[in-house]
């Protein structure tokens, strides 16, 4: 089993390394991000400055964290910027191996859809996490160059913050992917629902009562908020995971599925 | 149609014990919505054996192939592969399975050997052993100076070529191929029947096609498959003996073909004399053709006969009726048997509701499209005439 999910994730990144356009989407990821980088830290309007100019005023209360506050607003807009990219890594999954024929031999070999689910979420992530390794090594630096160095956990716990944030994004896409033969309308498809629940706290704001509070739960943004400011709480933690599992629950799903409607 | 369905299936049926079969099929049926893609299908591989399934396009291969290799759920009936069954131990059969679909799952941005490498690897082939696998399948669908290229760049031959050694890279006792000659050139189609031949033995293979000549010269047997049931089951040569039950022979002779044929019909198993039209027949010669009934060979008669009525034989040619031959007879006389058939239950309806009301019914069912039309459309015309010639 385990032999076929390696076997699973290590095509799946075969097949991003081979592509021109899985480059492209990381080129895109990386012009963006390090643009944020520098405007964040460095800019005319960002922390460096601010905080000089505090510090000019002689305002010294509340204190600053520098180095965090930086770790928070950068990975926020991350999570953002990926929001877009994401829904674009996610869209090709299983709709290519629908379009090709290529799920007729996974189909057929000793392997279950989860399994061929859980290798293909892990291969698209582990593409993902090499994605953001050269910026949190951006932010790595920054941190070390502050006086006091500030702690490297921080900077990990924000970075398990992105990438459970991440696979949540891809789990449902992946299970959007499994719908359709087309690429294009897994893509619009995903980024739509990842939008309505990114979002999803400002929506219900206005609906207020049990059945908002039950919906704002669903918003990815507040979770995701709260892990890269370091707040761990359990609730966050077990959304994310519910949306992994019912990501790769629902794919294997429609997979069987797809299989007793084929005409 | 159950009459000519039964009759070539039992006798080669019957004499297999079914549990030393690779591949039993039991009654299987399949419907997609309301539309039967098979029915009742029944029939066994020996292991070593290759079967070939024929049948023209949209007669149900290819639902049949996909049911045993477990893509498909079948409606009803079982299937059972190296004896296990395909819907409850889907995993096992799977293992036990290569299988070549009609479009060959290629993953175009792999290299050929990593396509392999993959496949074996998620057909469970021990580490150890994938190289050796991987590399004897490369050399047997001769693959080996295209072992570094992008399936991506490869052309249809070799796409297929890359599609049957997936079939065969992890060594499975039962090899399922999809059409896998289609869209071929005839030097790569002797290839992969080559590659075909030479994996039968210690692999029990099914291969689909509806290329007649294929099924003559790769397999041992073959079913026979029209409209989504199996009509035939047999080997190419008894097939052959099966539908047409003798010989024929094509005799040249001089003389009028009347007396030729009158002189031949005289033996009892003389089944039919025809002649066979040439344009540059000298004037007083004339081709025909016998087809012979049972076993004996009738070579000696014929030429008695026509010796013995003082005609001239110039040339008496023995010939065998190809599988073409068979096919189309059987599928166009399941058609014309279907026909029949539905004719018969249509009159037996009409006879059993009892002709009182037959009759009415039929009249009021048909006549209002033919005649009561005409009465609607030539009813104005009749009131217009009247009227102008009153207006007149």
């Amino acid at each position: 089993m385990i032999n076929n999910i390696v076997a699973i994730v290590r095509r799946e990144l075969q097949s991003y390394f081979a592509s021109p356009f899985a480059y492209a989407i990381a080129g895109i990821f990386w012009l963006l991000s390090g643009f944020f980088f520098v405007a964040v830290l460095l800019g005319p309007e960002g922390i460096i400055t601010s905080v000089a100019s505090r510090d000019q005023l002689g305002i010294v209360d509340p204190p600053i964290d520098v180095p965090y506050q930086f770790q928070s607003v950068f990975l926020n807009l991350l999570g953002s910027l990926s929001l877009f990219l994401l829904p674009m890594l996610s869209m090709g999954l299983y709709a290519d191996e629908r379009k090709r024929g290529t799920l007729e031999l996974l189909a057929t070999s000793p392997i279950t859809n989860w399994a061929v689910a859980v290798g293909k979420l892990l291969g698209v992530i582990v593409f993902f996490f090499t994605m953001t390794l050269p910026l949190m090594g951006f932010v790595a630096i920054a941190f070390s160059a502050s006086t006091p160095p500030a702690a490297y956990t921080v900077l990990l716990a924000g970075l398990a913050g992105l990438m459970l944030m991440a696979a949540s994004v891809l789990a449902m896409g992946m299970f959007i992917s499994s719908l359709t033969d087309s690429t294009i309308l897994a893509a619009i498809l995903t980024f739509a629902l990842m939008l309505l629940l990114w979002v999803a706290d400002l929506l219900v704001n206005s609906i207020g009562g049990p059945v908002g509070d039950t919906i704002s739960h669903l918003s990815l943004i507040k979770h995701y908020n709260n892990l890269i400011q370091g707040k761990l709480d359990t609730s966050g933690l077990l959304v994310f995971i519910s949306y992994i599992a019912l990501g790769v629950f629902l794919t294997a799903q429609s997979i069987d599925a797809l299989r007793h409607q084929r005409s | 149609m159950r009459v000519v369905g039964d009759r070539p299936l039992e006798p080669a049926l019957l004499p297999l014990s079914f549990a030393s079969c690779m591949i039993e099929v039991d009654h299987l049926s399949k419907t997609y919505g309301t539309t039967a893609a098979i029915q009742d299908v029944t029939f066994s591989v020996e292991p070593g054996e290759i079967l070939g399934f024929l049948g023209p396009n949209g007669a149900g291969k290819t639902t049949t192939m996909r049911i045993l290799t477990g893509y498909l759920p079948a409606s009803s009936g079982t299937a059972r592969v190296a004896g296990f069954d395909v819907h409850e131990h889907s995993m096992e059969v799977r293992r036990h399975i290569g299988y070549l679909p009609e479009t060959p799952p290629l993953y175009t941005d792999m290299t050929v050997e990593g396509f392999l490498y993959f496949v074996a690897r998620l057909k469970g082939v021990a580490v150890g052993d994938r190289a050796t696998q991987v590399s004897s399948a490369l050399h047997r669908c001769n693959l080996e100076e295209k072992r570094t290229v992008l399936i991506r760049k490869l052309s249809k031959g070799f796409r297929q070529r890359v599609g049957l050694a997936q079939a065969i890279v992890h060594d499975p006792p039962v090899i399922i191929l999809d059409e896998p000659t289609v869209g071929l050139d005839p030097r790569q189609i002797i290839d992969v029947r080559n590659l075909i031949k030479s994996l039968a033995g210690d692999h029990t293979i099914i291969l689909s096609t509806h290329i007649l000549p294929e099924v003559s010269m790769t397999c041992n047997r073959v079913a026979i498959i029209n409209q989504g049931r199996v009509v035939a089951t047999n080997s190419p040569d008894q097939l052959m003996e099966q539908l047409i039950g003798g010989s024929g022979y094509e005799l040249e002779i001089e003389g009028p073909f009347a007396v030729a044929e009158a002189a031949l019909r005289e033996l009892p198993e003389v089944k039919v004399v025809e002649a066979i039209a040439r344009p540059n027949l000298d004037e007083g010669y004339c081709l025909l053709r016998v087809i012979t009934e049972g076993s004996t060979d009738l070579g000696r008669q014929i030429s008695a006969k026509v010796v013995g009525r003082g005609l001239g034989l110039y040339e008496m040619r023995r010939v065998k009726v190809s599988l073409e031959d068979v096919f189309l007879e059987l599928t166009t006389e399941e058609h014309a048997l279907d026909d029949a058939m539905t004719e018969l239950e249509k009159t037996a309806g009409v006879d059993a509701a009892g002709d009182p009301i037959g009759e009415p019914a039929e009249t009021v069912t048909r006549d209002p499209l033919g005649d009561s039309a005409a009465p609607l459309s030539s009813a104005p015309r009749e009131d217009s005439d009247p009227s102008s010639s009153d207006a007149a």
